[in-house]
């Protein structure tokens, strides 16, 4: 059903698209001829808009071939960047432009997607029988991506569950499904074979990181108080905080370890759920009992300290320690050593 | 019968470990090995040693089973997770998945006797008491302690019945076919529920979080399962899940209608936010009550019991519904757990795999029962009523008495009594 080239535009995951895009046989040396011009523009802009807008444009009027074929450009520019914030960034702002294209779709084409790019176990149900639901998913495929939307309703204990079969409404589904795209789309990205590319097409990408260094640096102004100096941060904290300002998923533990750390350091609990909130599924009023309540405002009063490097490397947050980590055993102590160091 | 202690009464460590090497000579080769064996990770409680052997693996039954019989092993685990190199340490193992499991141990369950099956021993002498241990010894003068925990027929009862509500839910839930859940009793205080399936394993910490949240009926919002008041012009109107939906709907639904038919006025005044007064109007308009819910999803549009104490019952219905599951073995991916026919060494019984339409009739205090064969005459330092097999034993104190060896084995693993000569 899905083999328009209308669908692979919009769908550049598609197995199908994929297959069209790789029978071209295109190198990537014929990109910098003119006649692919338009693509390579196209890709950068699905670039730019990632990076501004947070979300990619669902652009067909320059043609579903200019469209389809500007994708896996953009993929080799991101992947050549190599740039972590930038990775998740993309990735993000395409799933949720499939996300919106998908809420207009009739349900088989969500159940086709589902089903055979990602092998999910999804049934429609039929109309008036079930309503106001329109799938039942398996449980298993549910809980792949489902945990990582941190708000009450998507809970499994607030769905209806039966007989392994979770019932969902559209929107639902096609959040679910957008969320594995993002996963699909970021490990495209990370798996991408490294190409030489020419002259022309590095210009382009220097161009790219100059906007990449641009829109980093806003966030760092922005988001950072003076008195906390985000330089001396060590390797765990510095990737949670990048998951957490692209808007990725981060674990109970993850979100707790980051949580405890800043606020220990010195940030306040406003300024830590500004920064909790732009993410699409978090719930204000929830992000901000979790943050206070690690905070010691709420419940027992404790103030919480983040885990020692022992437990971070159990849970697998520690990305491998720098030569500063051999010397401490929690990233607090590094994070005071480091100014030390630094005000040296 | 009061006696004093002669010198020819002797602890009995070494007693327990030779009856332990008799059954592993005799059983050893009828213990299955789980699937998948190769890939999993075992571990083994000494006699004498603290702590615990780990990170062996098997290439073959025998090489376990001719192990087993060397060691003699006070306890058998294997890792419920399959790795690539099982005997490797944990960061290099190579995880490939894990077996879904849960484990109900009547440890963490409110039971009223909880306070009376529990009892202290000196760890300098022999002496024992029942409940709080004192701050010194008045034998020996010494202060460190150890607690012990009795089997408890009510606690294992308890176990029993959450285990089979466990088992509701996998089963009408979750969707898993019975014949894949199995169910074991672990020799002490309690069962777990172990499930393989292919498609279970590669499930992750979060994903198994929401599933043991699911259980726990944790960060349930009762209004996304249909609470919700409607106001018309003629009075208010509650409308909630159907007793006869499925998942959480219908078990909040029959939780609040078992309330409403079984508790007194008393107990509804003991729900968190119900005052007096509110309960017993709720006890006195429960005809009128029942009456709307027989038609369909309205629960009722009786004047002062608005949606605010409809969700207090509700809490409570969660509270009653829910499955006192131990969070932490369920999400722990690389945990180990007992093995079926092994000796478990605080009682001397087995554990014991069931099928999980069997659990009902299942008595762990007689088909746990590993020695079954002859008596012996022991020392009783101190012991409650207990039973093991068919017969009710106890209490002791202080006293020669003659036991079957079941049950004298079993106050041995207790340190509760002393072998005479
Ligand atoms: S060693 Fe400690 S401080 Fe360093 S990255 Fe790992 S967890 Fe963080
Ligand atoms: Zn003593
Ligand atoms: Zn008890």
């Amino acid at each position: 059903m899905l083999v328009s080239k209308e669908d692979f535009a919009k769908y550049p995951f598609l197995i199908g698209a994929v297959e069209y895009v790789k029978n071209l046989d295109l190198k990537t040396d014929e990109l910098s001829q003119p006649e692919f011009s338009a693509v390579v523009t196209r890709a950068e802009t699905r670039i730019e808009e990632a990076l501004i807008d947070g979300i990619t444009k669902w652009e067909s009027r320059r043609g579903y071939e200019i469209e389809l074929l500007s994708y896996p450009v953009a993929v080799i520019f991101v992947s050549n960047i190599d740039d972590n914030y930038l990775k998740k960034r993309y990735s993000l702002a395409e799933a949720k432009r499939i996300q919106s294209l998908l809420k207009e779709e009739v349900d088989e084409k969500l159940i086709e997607i589902a089903i055979s790019v990602f092998g999910w176990n999804v049934k429609n149900l039929p109309l008036e029988v079930y309503q106001p639901f329109d799938f039942s998913l398996s449980f298993i495929d549910y809980l792949r991506n489902a945990p990582s939307f941190h708000d009450y309703r998507w809970k499994l204990v607030n769905k209806r569950l039966i007989n392994g079969e979770v019932f969902l409404q559209k929107d639902e589904f096609s959040r679910l499904i957008s969320e594995e795209v993002r996963k699909y789309i970021e490990k495209t990205i990370n798996t991408s074979p490294k190409v030489e590319l020419n002259p022309l097409l590095l210009q382009r990408i220097e161009h790219i990181k100059q906007r990449l260094n641009l829109r980093k640096e806003r966030i760092r102004i922005k988001d950072q108080p003076q008195n906390i100096i985000s330089a001396a941060y060590p390797p765990c904290i510095k990737n949670l905080y990048d998951f957490l300002i692209s808007g990725q998923h981060i674990s109970h533990v993850g979100r707790f370890t980051l949580t405890s750390f800043l606020l220990n350091v010195g940030m306040k609990v406003d300024k830590l759920i500004e920064l909790y909130t732009p993410i699409s599924d978090f719930n204000q009023r929830l992000t901000r009992y979790q943050v206070e309540h690690i905070a010691g405002v709420r419940g027992s009063g404790t103030k919480y300290t983040p885990p020692s490097c022992e437990t971070l490397k159990t849970h697998r947050l520690c990305p491998g320690p720098d030569d500063l980590c051999t010397r401490i055993k929690h990233p607090l102590a590094y994070y005071r050593r480091k100014i030390r160091m630094i005000r040296k | 019968m009061r006696i004093k202690r002669v010198k020819a009464m002797k602890n009995p460590q070494e007693f327990i470990v030779q009856k332990f090497t008799e059954y592993y000579r005799d059983n050893a080769n009828i213990i299955p090995l789980p699937t998948s064996y190769k890939n999993r990770e075992f571990g083994f409680i000494l006699f004498d040693k603290g702590g615990m052997l780990r990170h062996k693996a098997f290439v073959e039954p025998r090489f376990f089973r001719d192990f087993i019989k060397s060691i003699t092993p006070s306890d058998v685990y294997h890792s419920a997770a399959y790795y690539k190199q099982p005997s490797r340490e944990m960061g290099k193992k190579g995880w490939i998945g894990a077996d879904l499991i849960f484990d109900i141990d009547f440890d963490h369950l409110r039971t009223p006797c909880k306070v009376e099956h529990e009892y202290w021993t000196c760890e300098r002498c022999d002496q024992v008491g029942v409940g709080k241990h004192p701050s010194v010894c008045s034998q020996c003068g010494g202060s460190k302690f150890k607690m012990v925990a009795w089997l408890c027929e009510t606690c294992l009862e308890t176990a029993k019945s959450e285990a089979l509500k466990l088992i509701d839910f996998l089963i009408n839930d979750f969707g898993f076919p019975p014949h894949d859940i199995e169910v074991c009793f672990s020799g002490h205080r309690g069962y777990h529920i172990h499930i393989e399936r292919e498609e279970i394993r590669q499930l992750d910490q979060d994903a198994r979080k929401e599933i043991v949240d699911y259980v726990l009926g944790t960060g349930l919002k009762v209004s996304l399962h249909g609470l919700m008041e409607v106001r018309r012009r003629t009075g208010h109107k509650v409308i909630g899940p159907d007793l006869n939906s499925p998942g959480w709907g219908g078990k909040i639904a029959k939780g609040v209608y078992d309330i409403l038919v079984t508790y007194n006025i008393q107990q509804l005044n003991e729900i968190n936010g119900i005052s007096k007064n509110m309960a017993s109007l709720i006890y006195s308009q429960r005809d009128k009550i029942f009456k709307t819910w027989n038609n369909g999803n309205s629960w009722g549009s009786i004047k002062g019991i608005g949606i605010k104490t409809w969700e207090k019952l509700v809490e409570t219905s969660v509270d009653n519904q829910s499955v006192n599951i131990d969070t932490v073995v369920t999400i722990d991916i690389h945990r180990l757990i007992r093995m079926p026919l092994t000796l478990h060494g605080k009682t001397g019984l087995k554990v014991i795999s069931i099928p999980s339409k069997s659990l009902e009739r299942f008595d762990p205090l007689r088909e746990a029962v590993a020695f079954s064969k002859g008596t012996l005459k022991v020392y009783v330092l101190a012991a409650h009523r207990f039973r093991i097999g068919e017969d009710i034993y106890g209490p002791y104190r202080r006293e020669i008495v003659k036991l079957p060896m079941a049950a004298a084995i079993y106050l041995f693993c207790k340190r509760a009594a002393l072998l005479t000569d």
